[in-house]
């Protein structure tokens, strides 16, 4: 059967409210985050101070690291429920490593290689049983927690002398978690954008059928994009005992949901193949300045959570909103014959 | 005969169910009496110093055995293991609520199907069902008596809170209300949030605090954990001198931060003496008749002054090498 192709209409120039309109649906999320920064300034005086920057920077730290480990296995079509528990295993091994050798640097390493080691288990259970990534990290997360807590007999270790350096140092100014967020971020930006494997991951996620077609080795990309959140989660929990100054077992429950919800304000979609590095640090940083102005202003915990729950829908729903205006403007400009 | 890798994962599945099946059972066949003892949660760290206790303890009673379950923070997990306990026959069940106000319609059915209950730490508002308690009060009272003397004239105090409707955390906040709040009206209270035990969440408000409220006088904490996480943010923030700042449990960590200055105060929740009286109420409750069936352990205040005898008596335990 043939079909009549439509022809294309002619290529009209935006005009200045059509440039605005895709700047704002463009960066959305960094609007909405600028708009906080500006009414967050009046509301309390202390909040627009360097000194409170710092504080915020250094608080969202560890789950911006694992936000950026959900990014890519987000982009990719997956998912880490495990991330809390192992970022507990690791950095209560990091402890016990240090603790037991006094050796500061490799304690690092042993943390990022439990990481590691944790994540390419969850990676091969699921490429190799075809398991979903829900089920696999949800196994990892109940037993990275049960390993946690046997090692520890369920107890806190106190005591970590100089190991509190990752976690409450300062270098040139800048506190060392911060530091680490920076290269984290450099990283995943640059995995994302320059790098094959980032094209891969952005691939599979995407259409993982197609990226197959294509020669794309599917499993090996998953099981790299899994060995890079390794590496995060084990970062994160080094960072985190080391922050608190102590070995808590107990530590990080629920910090995958804080991270995702980082991602995916950040524009990160949960169907896979689309997000950004800086927009999950734009949404951490959503998150970050939101619960530091509740507290500077004195918000009673309880409406403290509404709040946040209605924002995040919010900046969400705005998000999406001017992402579908901005797709149906192009599609009505460019793809009229599909 | 080759092995694929699903009949070896199957097969070490097998293996490490029917080893811990084995452990388990012929620890229990070795007593005459079973206990089980249902853990709020194995993470919370006093929780396990107290679910490690009873284990200890029980050695004392050669006709009893106790079988640990981790009640994991869940209501609904908790429930099933009164249920399974009931169903397997135990003889009697210690538990330690994690909200006693939703565990006790599943205590009550089992004492109902005549399973002996012990609740501990905290108790039931019911009492019919036997206990081994602290006093939350008591806990707090310690603390805000010494406080009344400590804390300086308009003195600007936050409050850090456990998780929202736990009757530890509300007792400890009552006394403090009556016993320092209401007989010191100059003091002020700047700031007043849920941490929920925890170490980080009472750091990161304190974070916050500091950014806003320059002068901060006093943290009065529900528990160690938060206080500990306060003295870090302090710490964090350059300052010289440490605000005065108080706890509850008596943790390893927060005797160490007494004899370092750090910390003013905290009271001891010893879990070894409410092991040895929670297994002593149940091996009387299981050999014959038990004159009192509500036991209540003493808060003990730890300063400065005493600090070393705790911080030895931790070094006993383990927590501090």
């Amino acid at each position: 059967m043939n079909e009549k192709a439509t022809p294309l209409p002619a290529k009209q120039s935006p005009g200045l409210g059509g440039h605005w309109s895709t700047l704002t649906s463009k960066y959305s999320i960094y609007l909405v985050l600028v708009g906080m920064i500006f009414i967050s300034s009046f509301l309390n005086p202390a909040f627009f101070s360097e000194a409170n920057f710092s504080n915020v920077s250094r608080q969202i730290s560890i789950t911006t690291i694992l936000a950026f480990g959900q990014t890519l296995l987000i982009i990719c079509g997956m998912i880490d429920l495990a991330q809390g528990s192992v970022m507990a295993l690791a950095g209560l091994l990091a402890v016990i490593f240090y603790k037991n050798t006094g050796l500061l640097v490799p304690s690092l390493f042993v943390g990022m290689l439990v990481g590691v080691l944790c994540n390419l288990a969850s990676g091969l259970i699921v490429v190799r049983f075809n398991t979903p990534p829900f089920i696999a990290t949800l196994a990892m997360q109940t037993a990275g927690r049960g390993l946690a807590l046997l090692l520890t007999a369920g107890q806190n270790i106190y005591q970590l002398g100089n190991f509190v350096v990752w976690g409450q140092g300062v270098i040139l100014g800048i506190p060392t978690p911060v530091i680490f967020l920076i290269g984290v971020t450099a990283f995943t930006w640059y995995l994302l954008n320059h790098w094959r494997l980032g094209r891969y991951i952005y691939a599979v996620g995407g259409n993982q059928e197609a990226a197959r077609a294509t020669g794309i080795q599917v499993k090996k990309t998953k099981l790299l994009a899994f060995a890079a959140n390794g590496v995060f989660v084990g970062l994160a929990g080094v960072l985190y005992m080391s922050r608190v100054n102590a070995g808590l077992p107990n530590a990080g429950v629920g910090f995958e949901f804080d991270a995702m919800t980082a991602a995916i304000i950040g524009g990160t979609s949960f169907s896979g193949g689309v997000g950004t590095a800086i927009g999950t640090l734009a949404g951490a940083f959503i998150m970050g300045f939101l619960s530091n102005i509740m507290n500077l202003i004195g918000i009673q915990s309880y409406v403290q959570q509404i709040v946040k729950g209605a924002i995040i829908v919010m900046a969400v729903a705005y998000d999406i909103a001017s992402k579908s205006k901005r797709r149906k403007a192009i599609l009505g400009e460019k793809s009229p014959a599909k | 005969m080759k092995i694929s890798l699903k009949q070896t994962l199957v097969i070490a599945v097998a293996a490490i169910t029917a080893n811990f099946g084995a452990i388990s059972t012929s620890y229990a066949e070795a007593a005459k009496y079973r206990v089980a003892y249902i853990a709020r949660a194995q993470g919370d760290s006093f929780a396990a110093w107290l679910a490690n206790a009873i284990v200890k303890e029980t050695a004392r009673y050669p006709d009893l055995s106790v079988t640990v379950f981790d009640g994991q923070s869940r209501n609904d997990l908790i429930e099933s293991h009164i249920e399974n306990a009931v169903q397997n026959k135990f003889d009697l069940i210690i538990i330690q609520p994690f909200d006693p106000a939703i565990q006790i319609d599943p205590v009550k059915r089992a004492m109902a199907k005549k399973m002996k209950v012990i609740a501990t730490n905290p108790k039931f508002s019911d009492d019919s069902i036997p206990s081994v308690d602290a006093n939350p009060y008591q806990q707090g009272a310690e603390n805000a008596k010494l406080a009344l003397t400590q804390v300086p004239q308009n003195a600007q105090v936050v409050v850090l809170l456990g998780p929202a409707g736990n009757p530890h955390s509300m007792g400890r906040r009552e006394a403090w209300q009556k016993e320092f709040f209401d007989k010191r009206k100059d003091v002020k209270i700047i700031d007043e949030k849920i941490a929920n035990w925890n170490k980080d969440e009472g750091m990161q408000l304190t974070e916050d605090w500091i950014q806003s409220h320059p002068k901060i006088d006093a943290v009065i904490s529900m528990n160690d954990n938060m206080a500990a996480g306060a003295i870090e943010a302090i710490k964090g923030s350059g300052a010289k001198t440490y605000p005065l700042i108080y706890g509850v449990d008596g943790t390893a960590e927060a005797c160490l931060l007494i004899k370092d200055g750090k910390m003013t105060s905290t009271t001891l929740q010893n879990a070894n003496t409410l092991a040895e009286k929670s297994l002593k109420l149940a091996h009387e409750m299981l050999t014959g008749d038990p004159k009192e069936f509500h036991d209540t352990i003493q808060a003990e205040l730890i300063t400065k002054d005493n600090v070393d005898k705790y911080i030895d008596l931790h070094k006993q335990l383990g927590d501090i090498k």
